[in-house]
């Protein structure tokens, strides 16, 4: 009995060890400047493992190599890693801070309780978030209508669904996904009121193993086309490679379904090169112009503060045509995005 | 297998396909028995039964091996580095050997320094994940189709097997939905239908297990080095060499089980074990440090996870619900059998909780779906975990001659 208590206690303070390892913060190469033309300093923490992903932190970092070779600033990138705490995450805002880098760059909600606490101790420094709201004067959140997006991709998808029945796989079950969720069946109802949508998460909130699952999401896809889907869309970060690998596996096996991609364009992502064929088109979030133009603004010396919401009508959000197979579809997606820039359709933001 | 022993398999088969047979057949949903899903389960499953059997060899030689989690990173790292440059195959190499490295790293600290077997499995499991992470961003980085946190493909793919001569009418037979026969018939296709030779190479280090260490002599001196390893030495069994074998051998295995994980998604990432070790740890305690509880207890969690992910509608949720409520009844029932009355009387009013829930609910909110697995999962593991006994000298460190 004893050594069941023992056993169990140990198991718990293993995770909690397990939680602060990684979280340590393990700091990134900062690349080589070229053309030292500005003596801007942009310090940039990645959420998760940082670049790599294939998404949502090489999106940040096209950004940010963009204003290197544009602009000239210097940069620094340090990743939270994938069992970070708020505390450990503090601690990378504030070295970045100290460090004179200005500005810092949070890229994901995972900081956002971080940033709260830390931009206010560094008022000349300007700050930005990406995807999540910070109240303080010297913070820009850059949030992104990725609802708006993810209705053309539920346009294309149901227009390009020959049964009736597509499918979404999220990542873990927060709003900020539920919005990607919500989008998609909304456009989607819009071409199809009679569609058939199966989604499926890969995680509860709080489980940080649901972006790193795709033999999961693989069965969840598996599981979707057999049940008749032909459509599906993926917003789950490293777990959407399994919807990739289950849509090619039923294309290879004759049958005629798509994959939608997230963030990037998952189309001209090396590390997808064999799944191109069968990516219809990528929801984007252009979260490399919106690093861009943080970067800009501070640069020009007129910093972006406040709520920045980069939707439909500033290219903050959009779809992927490098597959020329969704020209075919293109129509009905450009129609759409003009009824959402001109106000006659509001996208919301939760499954009805 | 004695005469007993395989008669209590029997039985305990019959009862769950019975249990299964009877949720099936009341909510229609054929599913819970379909070949497919008995396929995946068995591809979740296979990772979790093999970090569960790499336990047993440990345990039963008496080091409690917590590292089971870091073996198994080291397993995944092995297996997407060596089996992206190599193939697959090489893949699999290296993840048993990266894994019998964390194995003897284990045997050094836990037997020959005597090093608290906790502190040191906890100790290489933070090793495992911080290691992996600090090689990946070394070797993946520029790597084509690679990253910070993963691995470019694995290449090449285990040969998978299906036997249509026996799936297709086996199928057919679980379509037409007859009571018992029709769930028997699906979860047998099952083992037939896209079988991994991964999954059948674990299919046989159980069987090999069960042979060395309960029916041999080999067998007997490792488990008297976990029961009372003082007496084994006196008897002239070389204890130290017996631990040391048992707890690589154990890291081999664990680091079968990240390879596994690796091909199965065909890349390695940062994280891709979910903290399958650990569930592997609790599925050999559930098993009562034997092989076949171990498999039972694996096979579980694989199938309910299947059952959450390939579910439409929630349908499979469900089911579960509906499961837990008659495997409730069902020890309700024992209990009464056994006279004893308070615990019977709870185990039905708990059952017939969840029969309400079943039948008063038209849909399930999102959150009870996520929980519902677990909860069926903690049921069973909480009501089969009655009568466990890990071997004698688990976890004392040994010291030659120093017997207390």
């Amino acid at each position: 009995m004893l050594k069941g208590v023992k056993l169990a206690s140990v198991l718990a303070v293993a995770s909690l060890a397990l939680a602060a390892c990684g979280s340590s913060g393990e700091t990134a190469e900062s690349a080589e400047p070229t053309a030292p033309t500005s003596s801007v300093k942009v310090g940039m923490a990645y959420d998760q493992d940082g670049k790599g992903d294939g998404s949502f932190n090489d999106a940040a970092f096209a950004g940010l190599s963009k204003a290197q070779t544009e602009l000239g600033v210097e940069i620094k990138e340090v990743n939270s890693g994938s069992s970070a705490t708020d505390a450990t995450r503090e601690e990378l805002l504030t070295l970045l801070a100290d460090g004179g880098y200005n500005p810092v760059i949070a890229v994901g909600f995972a900081y956002s309780t971080a940033l709260a606490a830390v931009a206010p101790k560094y008022p000349e420094t300007t700050f930005a978030i990406v995807d999540s709201v910070v109240d303080s004067a010297n913070v820009g959140s850059l949030v992104f209508a990725a609802e708006q997006g993810s209705y053309l991709t539920g346009v294309i998808a149901a227009t390009a669904s020959k049964s009736g029945v597509i499918g979404f796989i999220g990542g873990m079950e927060i709003d900020l996904i539920k919005a990607f969720e919500a989008g998609y069946i909304e456009g989607a109802k819009s071409v199809n009121p009679d569609i058939k949508i199966e989604s499926k998460y890969m995680g509860a909130a709080g489980d940080n193993t649901a972006w790193n699952v795709p033999e999961k999401a693989k069965t969840a896809t598996d599981g979707m086309i057999a049940n008749g889907a032909d459509v599906v869309y993926a917003a789950a970060g490293g777990s959407g490679l399994g919807m990739f690998q289950s849509v090619k596996a039923a294309a290879d096996g004759g049958a005629t379904v798509w994959a939608i991609g997230v963030d990037s364009d998952q189309y001209t992502v090396p590390a997808l090169a064999e799944y191109k064929d069968i990516i219809l088109t990528s929801m984007l979030k252009r979260v490399d112009v919106a690093v861009f133009d943080v970067i800009k603004a501070v640069v020009d010396g007129a910093p972006l503060v406040g709520v920045q919401n980069f939707d439909l009508s500033k290219d903050g959000v959009g779809y992927a045509t490098s597959n020329s197979a969704v020209s075919e579809f293109a129509a009905a997606a450009d129609a759409a995005a003009e009824k959402i820039k001109s106000g006659e359709v509001v996208v919301g933001t939760t499954v009805q | 297998m004695t005469y007993l022993k395989s008669r209590r398999f029997i039985g305990a088969a019959f009862t769950a396909i019975t249990m299964l047979s009877i949720t099936r057949t009341i909510t229609g949903n054929g599913d819970l028995t379909s070949t497919v899903t008995i396929a995946q389960a068995l591809v979740f499953a296979s990772p979790i039964a093999l970090a569960g059997l790499a336990g047993i060899w440990a345990e039963r030689a008496g080091v409690i091996n917590i590292g089971l989690e870091g073996m198994m990173i080291l397993g995944t790292f092995g297996a997407g580095w060596a089996g992206w440059q190599w193939g697959v195959w090489a893949g699999v190499l290296a993840g048993v050997i990266f894994g019998a490295i964390g194995g003897l790293l284990l045997a050094v600290a836990a037997v020959t320094f005597g090093v608290d077997q906790i502190i040191a499995g906890t100790a290489i499991n933070l090793l495992a994940l911080g290691l992996t992470k600090f090689l990946a961003i070394l070797l993946f980085t520029n790597a084509p189709g690679g990253g910070q946190a993963q691995s470019p493909p694995i290449k090449g793919e285990i040969p998978t097997f299906t036997f249509n001569s026996l799936v297709e009418p086996l199928s057919s037979l679980h379509e037409k939905g007859i009571f018992f026969v029709s769930d028997f018939a699906g979860i047998l296709a099952g083992l037939f239908y896209n079988m991994s030779l991964l999954t059948i190479i674990t299919f046989l280090l159980f069987a090999i297990t069960s042979y060395l260490l309960w029916k041999t002599a080999f067998g007997l001196r490792l488990r008297s080095a976990g029961e009372n390893p003082w007496a084994a030495d006196s008897l002239g069994v070389k204890v130290v060499q017996f631990k040391y074998a048992a707890v690589v051998f154990s890291g081999m295995l664990a680091g079968l089980g990240g390879a596994y994980l690796s091909i199965a998604s065909t890349i390695y990432r940062n994280g891709n074990t979910a903290g399958r070790g650990y569930i592997g740890l609790a599925t050999m305690i559930f098993g009562d440090w034997r092989p076949g509880g171990t498999a039972a207890g694996a096979m579980m969690f694989g199938y309910i996870d299947t059952l959450r992910l390939i579910d439409t509608g929630n349908q499979n949720v469900k089911g579960l619900i509906l499961l837990g409520a008659v495997i409730l009844f069902a020890i309700g029932a024992l209990m009464l059998r056994r006279a004893r009355r308070n615990s019977a009387i709870g185990f039905l009013l708990l059952g017939s909780v969840m029969i309400g829930a079943y039948f008063s609910a038209t849909s399930f909110p999102p959150e009870v779906a996520q929980v519902a697995p677990y909860i069926t999962t903690l049921l069973v593991l909480a009501t089969a975990s009655q009568n466990l006994r890990p071997p004698a000298a688990d976890g004392i460190p040994y010291r030659k001659g120093d017997h207390h």
